[in-house]
């Protein structure tokens, strides 16, 4: 109140900033955790030969994660299952939720494929008693059968179900539970550290007026605001 | 696409029949599917169950593994169909007992065994994690670490570098560690040394694994726990603490418990408060998490304060009452959660009259109380226990503050049908689902109420209205003596200091033959407690004396009986107490006291009340000695020949004895009993 922050100007910024010191190898580990966590493995292996840095991760292991993940996008739900269970078999019986979601992709693939007696029949034998033991299974359920009973699905209450998103949700949902089983980190190095950045930015904010980034694709500094 | 014949080409019986044909390729394609369709899917699991699936896929392991034996070689399809049956049999196992029972029973537990050495590490890698899942589960075949290859074997097992075969020797001494022996033999083979460093330098579910491990080999062991931290320069236990503040959930959740078998066998351990205070405030953030580790920290918080005023109070200062509510607000809990938070806040109550303060303050109670219609057993006695210790509070049992509608009538639903065995007590209300529970939950719902019962104000008619008290009665006929006991605490406790109108129904309620029955009843908890209820329904009221008296004395008669032969001091204090009470009354009740006191004598030649004068406990002769002022009561006319018949019997001379006794109630009553006696003319 009263006095007015403190100014730091983009020069005397730039030029603290020249003084830290970053390793090339901190920054290729975390492009090359990027890239496997989200499973890019032609681009991984390609980086490993150029840069030389290992992945913490054994690449062939990525091919099959992601041949799962690209299964579920596709809507080939029983092949991911399939593939899931020969990479690990304690991944779905051990992550009821997740088998769940996958069993309730496969239903709702059925629906979208017209198949309604087949879809009636294994949600009947497949999902309803896993609805029996659990109440926001019932409920997630519910929802998806309730896709039958509209003309137009596209308009309907539930209808993002049919969504592309819906997909890619199960789909990341499988791939975190696959790395986690690795015993690999779920999420990527990269965007912690961003949001490290901003946090750390927004603390700065209330002391002193510095030169910030604010769009983090260009990493541009911008003058500060006086 | 699957098309509909398609979908009835996978049924059950059709794959099993596929399994046993010949072509080795039909054979992997239906070990795949059975695996495909049972993994995750618990019922599916039962169904393949029950056709036999298990043996089936537990003979082709053990021909396939002949044919490995026999050839000396592992060809592709051999190894795929090693790789699928095991897979298929881990899943039966995963997380599913009965599979678990039928994989043993099939005998293939030793062919698992014998994969965990196949070449092909996709084979050893099923075999060992197949063995896991078996490990997992109390069924699991006991490993005897005393025998010294098994010992070898283990030592192998941990050094492996995959994770599935160390996790597999984790696993066995989580599962089999048993006794003190076994715990000392695993550190003296340095396994301890082994986990430790996996905690370190292990990926994170051997570290997880190590940590189950340890505290397993730790419980109840001060020895091996010194002998493993006792070495360590600096910070012992550091590489444990470490992880209570790990990025993983389960791994803090794993430390902390790993911590708490250490300070529960070895108090000195973990003396800092600063560490203590960590783990109560990671169990408690612990509760944030939606998977099982949140079901399970509330359970690892009680194990932490369960008896310990100190760390209740750490925790109170924590709050944990808050958050423990905060969660239980939240409604929809997985029952174990549920279970585990009410059982928490039940522990935070035992002791401390603060921490029953805040509950009450915070209304926790009628969370409580909605808790006792739940659909779950465990749910329902969790609440009961905590009913239980909150109402231990005399300051709100005074104010009349628990005899209420909204908790008496749910605690009296729940009594047990008292003309059923223990397997067969029902859930009254008409669920679709009845549940049956056990023994444990009918007294915790007795414990419950009785303190409830306790209540000072004019409220008790509640409990009638509502048919508790008859159902009570009913109770105490009950075959199972536990559910008898605790029936009749809670009847001693609701009579006393009730109103005469009350008493009355009580009594008219249990007839007078129920009552003395139950005085001579073989349990003698149970004997007990009908002494004290006849102490508290007779106290107070000259005109409720008259109840021992009725068809023909019975109760009284019981009561002298049973003092006669009594197996345990509190038998004789609430006897003596009873027959005190009623030698408070007039002069006929005065004479039919002192006729119980001789009667039984027979060819002994010393009353019990001389061995009671006698007895070692304070309170026993305490009511004796009050029951003797009342008979020689200077007012009433017959005291002098009661005097006599006191002397004559060496009474009196053992009471002059015990002028100087050690205990102040005794020694003021004994001087009223002399005071009396000399004013009677007496030496």
């Amino acid at each position: 109140m009263g006095s007015s922050k403190k100014v730091i100007t983009r020069e005397e910024w730039e030029k603290r900033l020249n003084d830290v010191k970053i390793r090339k190898e901190d920054m290729n580990k975390l492009v090359m955790n990027f890239l496997v966590t989200e499973g890019y493995v032609e681009a991984a292996e390609k980086f490993r030969m150029e840069s030389g840095t290992e992945p913490d991760i054994d690449l062939t292991t990525i091919s099959d994660r992601m041949a799962v993940k690209k299964a579920v996008q596709c809507g080939n739900v029983e092949d991911a299952i399939e593939k899931v269970n020969d990479l690990n078999p304690e991944i779905l019986d051990t992550n009821p939720q997740l088998f769940f979601h996958l069993q309730q992709q496969r239903l709702i693939e059925l629906i979208r494929n017209g198949k309604i007696e087949e879809a009636l029949e294994f949600a009947q034998e497949e999902l309803a008693p896993r609805g029996e033991e659990n109440q926001s299974f019932l409920e997630e359920l519910e929802r998806t059968v309730s896709l039958l009973a509209f003309e137009d699905v596209s308009n309907c209450p539930v209808g993002e179900l049919l969504d592309i998103s819906q997909r890619l949700k199960t789909a990341s949902e499988v791939n975190a539970a696959i790395l986690t089983s690795q015993n690999h980190e779920k999420d990527p190095k990269l965007p912690s550290l961003l949001k490290m950045l901003i946090w750390a930015q927004n603390q700065l904010d209330e002391k002193v007026a510095f030169p910030r980034i604010n769009d983090l694709s260009k990493a541009t500094l911008e003058d500060p605001t006086v | 696409m699957p098309s509909a014949t398609a979908v009835n080409k996978h049924r059950p019986s059709e794959l099993l029949s596929r399994l046993a044909s010949d072509d080795p390729e039909v054979k992997v394609r239906a070990l795949r599917e059975v695996k495909n369709q049972i993994i995750g899917n618990p019922t599916k699991k039962l169904s393949f169950l029950k056709l036999g699936a298990v043996p089936a896929v537990a003979g082709i392991l053990a021909d396939s593994i002949d044919e490995v034996t026999n050839n000396n070689n592992c060809n592709s399809n051999t190894s795929n169909i090693l790789v699928q049956s095991a897979a298929a049999l881990g899943s039966f196992a995963c997380g599913f007992d009965a599979g678990v029972q039928a994989v043993l029973d099939a005998g293939a537990f030793p062919n698992l065994l014998r994969l965990l050495a196949n070449p092909n590490e996709k084979v050893a890698d099923a075999g060992a994690r197949a063995l896991r899942m078996i490990y997992q589960s109390k069924l699991a075949p006991k490993y005897d670490f005393l025998q010294q290859k098994n010992m070898e074997f283990l030592i192998s097992l941990l050094n492996s570098e995959k994770e599935n075969v160390s996790g597999l020797g984790a696993s066995i001494i989580t599962r089999s560690c048993e006794t003190s022996l076994e715990q000392k033999a695993l550190f003296d083979a340095g396994i301890l040394r082994k986990l430790n460093s996996l905690l370190g330098g292990g990926s994170l579910s051997q570290r997880d694994a190590s940590l189950e491990s340890l505290a397993t080999i730790f419980r109840n062991n001060p020895e091996v726990i010194s002998k493993f931290a006792g070495p360590e320069i600096g910070r012992p236990l550091s590489s444990i603490i470490d992880l209570v503040k790990d990025r993983h959930p389960r791994t803090r959740l794993l430390a902390c418990m790993c911590l708490i078998v250490i300070r529960n066998a070895s108090p000195h351990f973990l003396q800092d408060i600063g560490i203590k205070s960590k783990i109560i405030h990671i169990l408690l953030e612990l509760l944030d998490d939606p998977s099982q580790v949140g079901d399970e920290a509330p359970f690892a918080f009680s194990s932490l304060i369960a008896q310990k005023e100190d760390l209740q109070k750490l925790a109170l200062e924590a709050n944990a009452i808050d958050k423990l509510y905060h969660h239980l607000k939240k409604g929809s809990l997985h029952p174990r959660r549920y279970e585990g938070i009410l059982l928490a806040l039940a522990d935070m109550c035992s002791k401390l009259e603060s921490c029953r303060s805040k509950f009450l303050s915070l209304q926790v109670l009628n969370l409580v109380a909605d808790a006792l219609t739940d659909h779950n057993a465990g749910v329902r006695t969790a609440a009961c226990v905590c009913l239980k210790n909150v109402t231990r509070s005399i300051k709100n049992l005074s104010a009349g503050y628990f005899m209420n509608e909204i908790i008496v009538i749910p605690l009296v639903q729940l009594f047990p049908d008292p003309s059923t065995s223990v397997q067969g007590f029902r859930w009254q209300e008409k669920s679709e689902r009845p549940d049956t529970f056990p023994l444990l939950d009918a007294v915790a719902a007795l414990g419950a109420v009785s303190n409830i019962m306790v209540d000072f104000t004019t409220r008790k008619s509640i409990f009638v209205q509502c048919g508790g008290m008859k159902q009570l009665v009913q109770l105490a006929k009950s075959m199972e003596s536990a559910v008898r006991s605790n029936a009749l605490w809670a009847l001693k406790n609701f009579v006393f200091q009730a109103d005469n109108r009350l008493k009355e129904g009580v009594f008219s309620e249990l007839t007078a033959s129920l009552l003395s029955s139950l005085i001579s009843d073989p349990e003698p908890s149970v004997q007990e407690q009908a002494l004290a209820l006849v102490r508290n329904l007779v106290d107070g009221c000259i005109n409720l004396i008259e109840l021992v008296f009725a068809e023909d004395g019975l109760i009284l008669g019981a009561i002298g009986r049973q003092l006669q032969c009594a197996s345990k001091a509190e038998i004789g204090i609430q006897g003596m107490y009873a027959l005190c009470n009623v030698a408070s009354g007039n002069e006929f009740h005065k004479e039919a006291v002192i006729q119980q006191l001789f009667t039984q004598m027979g060819d002994k030649n010393q009353s019990f009340v001389i061995k009671f004068l006698q007895s070692n406990d304070c309170q026993l002769r305490t009511a004796t000695v009050w029951t003797i002022v009342n008979l020689t009561c200077p007012s009433s006319p017959g005291a002098p020949g009661r005097l006599e018949k006191l002397r004559n019997a060496g009474i009196i001379s053992q009471i002059k004895n015990m002028v100087n006794d050690p205990c102040v109630d005794v020694k003021l009553r004994v001087r009223t009993v002399l005071g009396q006696s000399m004013a009677f003319g007496d030496n």
